[in-house]
């Protein structure tokens, strides 16, 4: 009886301390990548003159056009707090939001306006962010892509684009009277300028790594030539007007030196890079093919580029140091072209042809050359990565018309940009 | 006897432990007051030691004690010729051998046979030594009598050395001292009967209380008895459970609730662009019944802050997480890690 009792003592505390080991972890292996849901509280803004422009939407658009963010609804909004300490966090909860931002435009003077903001983690209850600052009346739109730029940065771990870029060329008219326009916008599309305007082609621009110049391919003597263009007194230099072909600029990462495709008097295309200061050409590729539409490695010791020598396009990488043999990267599809290099240089982005259209792709340079069709447009063209690498903008058709197209970098949201008038082409992103 | 025994070892073995206590420390106490009279008293600490543990086999056969008394008197008496005979020799004196013929009853022998160990003693030491043992006792001889006759030995012990080393010039001396000796003796003889009596009547006490103790002791037995038995139920039940968890947790049941965990989790977990391949996140998650998380701690992560973050927030809005299809499943604590391979 009392061996049994005891027997009984000892395997209860073999059991237990079994149990205590036995600690429950469960492995999670894999995620969404689902948009965040987020609620932009409209800003209180006592003053009418502020309530002309609605910081919180704007904010709210960039987010959601990232794909990245689900804003919520107002209508869904049962109340409106300017302020952290008058959340109900609970109440948002319900709502299914993750995050919220409350804020508010206050008038400083005639045309001064203060804005704060608030970022919080709804779920957590913790406060991640409030933050102040000044705009005047136009600076709201910049004001409200920074406050969109600090919750991207604040929330995903990278930095927000939205108060960036973009360059593109935009045709209007049809033949013989075509005009032809060099525009920089907003990320967003909104507020276009027009930098060039010329009734001959326009084509390639290029933004210099300061993002206070443009260099870009005109017609306008009927002959291309390369232009570099400073934005701010729009005052522009002649760079190449060499005999024959003169395209596709390409600023080096220092910004002193343009990588150019130049013809021979027989016609074939070859890379080439031009000193600007020294004016100073040297040849980097020579092949009877077409090389052209070349991308600067970071370090400014390679070329991307697109040959024909084997045949169709494909994107080849050679070093800039004389005698360095081209290396073919893409050999998936008969046609692969203008190589654009993410900026942290994981992913090259291309043109591929894929069931007879041309679509976007991004090859994984860190791994196998694995590539990805990211769009699936018929005319998807001219792809150009957001500085912060996690968008590519580019030039798509939408029923017989140029539009320009976001796609987040891995694929998975696509967004058409509000366009303005006119077939756009060969959109190029600022950098920050 | 042996079935009173066997049945109450328990009641016998605790009256003797207790009983021995008390002699032992009246003996203490005894020998503190002794220690207190004279000056010094070098062999006092050894001698109270060997009295111990012979007042320890007194009170175990207090019965047997003057039976015991005579037959070691016997043979003291035998041991105490010897002995006397051997002191005679190295004292080479007819007085000394005189007096140890004097010394012949119990407790003279006995001393004679400690003899050669107290070596040391002066004579004059040894015999104030006696008194005032004598004197201690002399006061507790009705509780104590065994200490007494012990003492008795002790002083005769000292006696007989110094007579044994003092020589013929001490000759005087060693008689004076075998004289009180004797006298001593004589007093701790009658002691020892006393005590032989106060035995038998302690025995019939104990024996009485032996009876009371039993009665109770069984009382006792029966309830310790139910205890135990509740104890052991409980304990079965304990560990009924404990089986049916450990059953249940190495079973299919507690992978299903595993894998419901997992499938939970990583549909609420919208992923940052920085959480890939080589993410490696713990989150210590606490639960209360019904699934609602009331606590969600990344602790080892190698991520950045948005991926931390996400990972809080994929616990929490996969509250209230499921339920066990077990209850004895229902961990309030677990841990999540999260390490994506994609």
């Amino acid at each position: 009886m009392n061996r049994r009792f005891s027997c009984l003592v000892a395997t209860g505390l073999l059991v237990f301390c079994a149990r205590a080991r036995a600690e429950l972890v469960v492995e999670i292996t894999k995620g969404q990548a689902d948009a965040i849901p987020i609620a932009i509280v409209p800003f209180s803004s006592p003053e009418a003159a502020a309530a002309s422009f609605d910081v919180a939407q704007l904010v709210g658009e960039d987010l959601a056009r990232s794909g990245r963010f689900k804003t919520t609804d107002r209508k869904d909004m049962i109340e409106q707090p300017h302020t952290g300490a008058s959340i109900s966090f609970d109440d948002w909860r319900r709502l299914n939001n993750d995050y919220m931002v409350v804020g508010q435009v206050q008038a400083l003077g005639p045309d001064r306006y203060n804005i704060t903001f608030e970022i919080y983690n709804v779920l957590t209850r913790q406060r991640l962010l409030g933050y102040q600052f000044s705009a005047n009346r136009p600076g709201l739109r910049l004001a409200s892509h920074q406050v969109a730029d600090m919750v991207f940065e604040k929330i995903l771990g990278i930095r927000g684009a939205f108060a960036t870029h973009i360059a593109y060329i935009s045709v209007l008219g049809s033949l013989p009277h075509r005009n032809y326009r060099l525009i920089v916008a907003d990320a967003d599309g909104e507020n276009p300028h027009v930098v060039m305007q010329s009734n001959e082609p326009l084509m390639s621009p290029a933004w210099s790594p300061d993002g206070q110049s443009l260099a870009y391919v005109s017609f306008e003597n009927r002959l291309p030539s390369v232009y570099v263009q400073f934005l701010k007194t729009g005052e522009r230099q002649r760079v190449s007007a060499r005999a024959g072909v003169n395209q596709a600029p390409a600023w080096s990462p220092d910004g002193k030196k343009l990588a150019l495709t130049l013809s021979t008097r027989d016609g074939n295309l070859d890379i080439y890079v031009l000193d600007m200061a020294t004016q100073a050409l040297t040849r980097i590729t020579d092949d009877p093919g077409i090389d052209t539409e070349p991308q600067w490695s970071k370090d400014g010791q390679s070329l991307y580029f697109t040959s024909d020598r084997a045949g169709g396009p494909q994107i080849y990488r050679v070093g800039i140091q004389s005698g360095d043999k081209p290396r073919r990267l893409t050999f998936q599809g008969s046609y692969n072209a203008r190589p654009r290099l993410s900026p942290d240089e994981s992913h090259l982005a291309f043109v591929t042809q894929e069931d007879g259209g041309y679509r976007i792709a991004s090859m994984d340079l860190r791994g196998h050359g694995d590539v990805q069709v990211l769009t699936k447009g018929h005319f998807d063209v001219s792809p150009s990565y957001a500085p912060n690498g996690a968008e590519i903008i580019y030039a798509s058709r939408d029923r017989g018309r140029g539009v320009l197209a976001l796609v987040s970098a891995d694929g998975r949201v696509q967004e058409r940009l509000v366009s303005s008038e006119g077939e756009l082409q060969e959109p190029v992103w600022a950098p920050f | 006897m042996r079935d009173f025994l066997r049945e109450y070892s328990w009641a016998v073995v605790v009256s003797v432990l207790l009983h021995g206590l008390l002699v032992g420390g009246m003996v203490l106490a005894a020998l503190i007051s002794a220690r207190r009279s004279p000056p010094s008293l070098q062999p006092l600490p050894i001698d109270a030691m060997v009295v111990d543990s012979k007042v320890v086999n007194a009170a175990q056969a207090a019965q047997a004690a003057r039976e015991r008394a005579e037959q070691e008197a016997a043979r003291a008496r035998a041991e105490a010729e010897a002995n006397a005979k051997a002191a005679a020799d190295q004292a080479k004196a007819a007085a000394d051998a005189k007096a140890i013929e004097e010394a012949k009853t119990t407790e003279e022998t006995k001393a004679a046979e400690a003899a050669k160990a107290a070596e040391a003693a002066k004579a004059a030491d040894a015999a104030k030594a006696a008194e005032a043992a004598k004197t201690a006792n002399a006061a507790k001889a009705v509780d104590a009598a065994k200490v007494a006759a012990a003492e008795q030995q002790r002083l005769a012990d000292a006696h007989a050395a110094a007579a044994a080393k003092a020589g013929a010039q001490k000759a005087a001396l060693a008689r004076r001292a075998a004289e009180a000796d004797l006298a001593e003796a004589k007093r701790a003889a009658d002691a020892n009967a006393a005590a032989a009596k106060a035995a038998d009547a302690k025995a019939a006490a104990e024996a009485k209380r032996a009876a009371e103790a039993k009665q109770i002791a069984e009382a006792k037995h029966a309830a310790e008895e139910r205890a135990r038995q509740e104890r052991e139920a409980e304990l079965r039940k304990q560990l009924a459970d404990e089986e049916h968890r450990a059953a249940v947790e190495s079973g299919p049941l507690r992978d299903s609730y595993i894998a419901r965990l997992r499938n939970r989790i990583q549909t609420a977990w919208i992923k940052p662009p920085s959480a890939t391949v080589g993410l490696d996140c713990l989150v210590e998650v606490t639960q209360i019944p019904g699934g609602e998380v009331t606590g969600a701690r990344v602790t080892q992560c190698n991520g950045d802050a948005a991926a931390r973050q996400s990972i809080e927030n994929a616990v929490y809005r996969a509250s209230p997480l499921p339920d066990p299809p077990d209850p004895a499943l229902f961990e309030r604590n677990f841990v999540f890690r999260f390490k994506p391979n994609e």
